[in-house]
């Protein structure tokens, strides 16, 4: 237990102590939800319909529609690239000192996950001072309901990090492969712009892409979808479904815990074969 | 005196390269074991061996009676290790660094502040506690990371090439602490050097090369089976002077850089009667004792440095072919 602690308090501490990547963590969303989200706004709405659209559509806002998305992609960034610190301490030696000691490896595997999670946790929380911005209001409770969901999501893509990370030796490399996967994940999620009408094989990439199902549970605990326009919540893409089937918020959970577990239990096994 | 590391037959191999050919040999409890060979001789892969980050190939060893490869656990809390390379957390500071290693190693939590405070005074970085390691030099990370290696009190520390890197002053200050730790804590101290005067200070030298142990001794006994002193002497004729010194005194006669060198008996008072009768010119004559250095060349000498070389070449050769049959 200690072991995870001790594991888990170092990844917090070099966190807290970095001040360019606490500040840098919030230009990214910064810059999506501002110019991307304000810049595109125009554009969505005579997409949606047309000049001067009148009726449920004309509610449609698009920043506030991204903004979920926004502390998806948050959470997702920063879980995956918390792996990059194990690269990083096999490059600078610290993973020997790690490794030699009696603790055991799934500790460090363990403690490793978790410090990523409370790291893409804490960032995701920050992206809520953005709200009084963006003009939508949220209550304690959604806060309460956001916290438990963003560290399920940021548990299952920390482990995915880990395990790439455990089989990589370079920063570099590490950084490349994940590049390569966050943007075609991020933007077949419906983080950055609703996912209707799309062409069947995308749509098939969206149902196995484990952030969809995250992106989704943001926003339907940010937004009251039950008292929202059903033409709405068609455009904006708040009704999952597989074969007709729409998916509720117990089943994400459901997908995501198993998607959490099945990861970590490959990072653990990857991470223990490595040697000194 | 117990035999706190014990080694049987230990091998290693990597596919057909034998980096370790099945050494024996045991440390005792409290001493300064030193590991000397060159570069490539397999000691750090037997160091790392008995520290269980290698698995051995085939052999036994024991450290403070724990098996290295069935009771891993047992045998990383009784050792401290500090490596060539560091493995501080620069980003850190020393007291935090310290701190996660007491976690690691499951220090009781009421004995960690005193455990910092003393392994600190003995690597003199107490006023240097809460700075960022980033801001040490080479040296002080070197004692900060011995300083570390102590936190769990370790039974056998082991010390790979710990001077390597370091200029000659910081070389001495980390020996001082070296020899400070011995007094104090009182625990073995196994460490490998190609540095023959830093083996000087070993209780017991085993000397490596080509992945075998060819002698273990004190160096003294070592510098004694070298035989007597060694006698350099530089003349106007170099080959002739040769040719002399090998019929009068029927030895053997090494030539380095224009100096003769040979081993004599009783050597200062052979020098009163060489200087005497020699009746070729001589340039300059000095007498000294063996250092290690003589030692390693008479064990080692040229041929098995010559077969070091080649067998080099056919790694290199075989993984030319090997490319080449891609």
């Amino acid at each position: 237990m200690e072991a995870i602690y001790a594991i888990w308090q170092r990844d917090i501490l070099k966190f807290f102590r970095d001040r360019t990547r606490l500040v840098g963590s919030f230009a990214m969303p910064f810059m999506f939800l501002i110019l991307f989200g304000s810049g595109m706004s125009g554009a969505m709405s005579t997409m949606l319909g047309g000049e001067g659209a009148s009726g449920p559509l004309s509610d449609f806002n698009f920043v506030e529609f991204m903004f979920p998305g926004i502390i998806g992609m948050t959470v997702f960034n920063t879980a995956i690239f918390s792996a990059l610190s194990v690269v990083q301490d096999k490059e600078f030696g610290y993973m020997r000192e790690i490794l030699v000691s009696p603790m055991s490896r799934v500790s460090i595997a363990i403690g490793k996950v978790l410090g990523g999670s409370t790291v893409a946790v804490f960032q995701g929380l920050m992206m809520l001072v953005f709200v009084p911005f963006i003009g939508i209001s949220i209550s304690y409770m959604t806060i309460i309901k956001l916290f438990p969901v963003m560290f399920l999501v940021a548990f299952a893509i920390s482990s995915i990090g880990l395990l790439i990370a455990s089989s990589l030796k370079t920063a570099q490399g590490f950084q490349m492969i994940v590049q390569i996967l966050i943007f075609p994940m991020l933007f077949l999620s419906g983080a950055l712009f609703p996912l209707s009408g799309m062409p069947a094989w995308m749509d098939v990439l969206v149902k196995i892409n484990p952030l969809t199902y995250s992106v989704d549970m943001f926003k339907k605990i940010i937004f009251d979808v039950e008292q929202m326009n059903p033409v709405l919540v068609e455009a904006m893409g708040l009704n999952l479904r597989i074969f007709d089937h729409v998916i509720t918020f117990t089943e994400e959970v459901v997908v995501v815990t198993i998607i959490s577990i099945v990861f970590v239990v490959l990072a653990t096994i990857k991470f223990s074969r490595a040697e000194a | 005196m117990s035999k706190i590391v014990e080694v049987k037959g230990l091998k290693k191999n990597y596919k057909d390269f034998e980096a370790v050919k099945g050494v024996d040999f045991h440390v005792e409890s409290g001493e300064i074991f030193g590991f000397l060979g060159p570069n490539g001789a397999g000691k750090s892969t037997t160091i790392n061996m008995l520290s269980t980050i290698v698995k051995p190939s085939e052999g036994k060893a024991f450290i403070n009676g724990f098996d290295i490869v069935k009771q891993k656990n047992k045998v990383r809390s009784s050792i401290g290790l500090i490596f060539q390379e560091s493995t501080l957390d620069e980003k850190l500071t020393a007291n935090e660094n310290l701190m996660l290693h007491c976690k690691f190693y499951g220090v009781e939590k009421n004995l960690r502040e005193a455990r910092i405070q003393e392994v600190l005074e003995i690597v003199d970085l107490t006023d240097r506690r809460t700075n960022v390691v980033e801001t040490f030099s080479g040296g002080m990370k070197r004692r900060l990371e011995i300083a570390r290696g102590l936190l769990h009190y370790p039974k056998v520390l082991f010390l790979d090439e710990p001077t390597v890197g370091l200029d000659p002053q910081t070389r001495a200050h980390i020996w001082e602490y070296i020899l400070k730790l011995k007094e104090k804590a009182g625990i073995t101290i196994f460490l490998t050097t190609h540095y023959m005067d830093e083996a000087e200070i070993c209780d017991r030298v085993a000397v490596m090369d080509g992945g075998n142990l060819i002698a273990l001794d004190t160096p003294d006994e070592l510098k004694r089976n070298v035989g007597g002193d060694i006698l350099e002497v530089t003349t106007e004729n170099n080959e002739e002077a040769k040719k002399l010194i090998k019929a009068t005194y029927l030895t053997e006669v090494k030539e380095l850089e224009q100096v003769l060198s040979f081993h004599v008996t009783k050597g200062d008072e052979f020098l009163v009667e060489f200087i005497k009768t020699f009746n070729i010119p001589i340039k300059s004559v000095n007498l000294r004792r063996p250092t290690l250095n003589d030692v390693f060349l008479q064990l080692t000498g040229r041929e098995i440095r010559e077969e070091v070389i080649s067998q080099k070449d056919r790694m290199k050769k075989q993984l030319r072919q090997g490319r080449r049959g891609h």
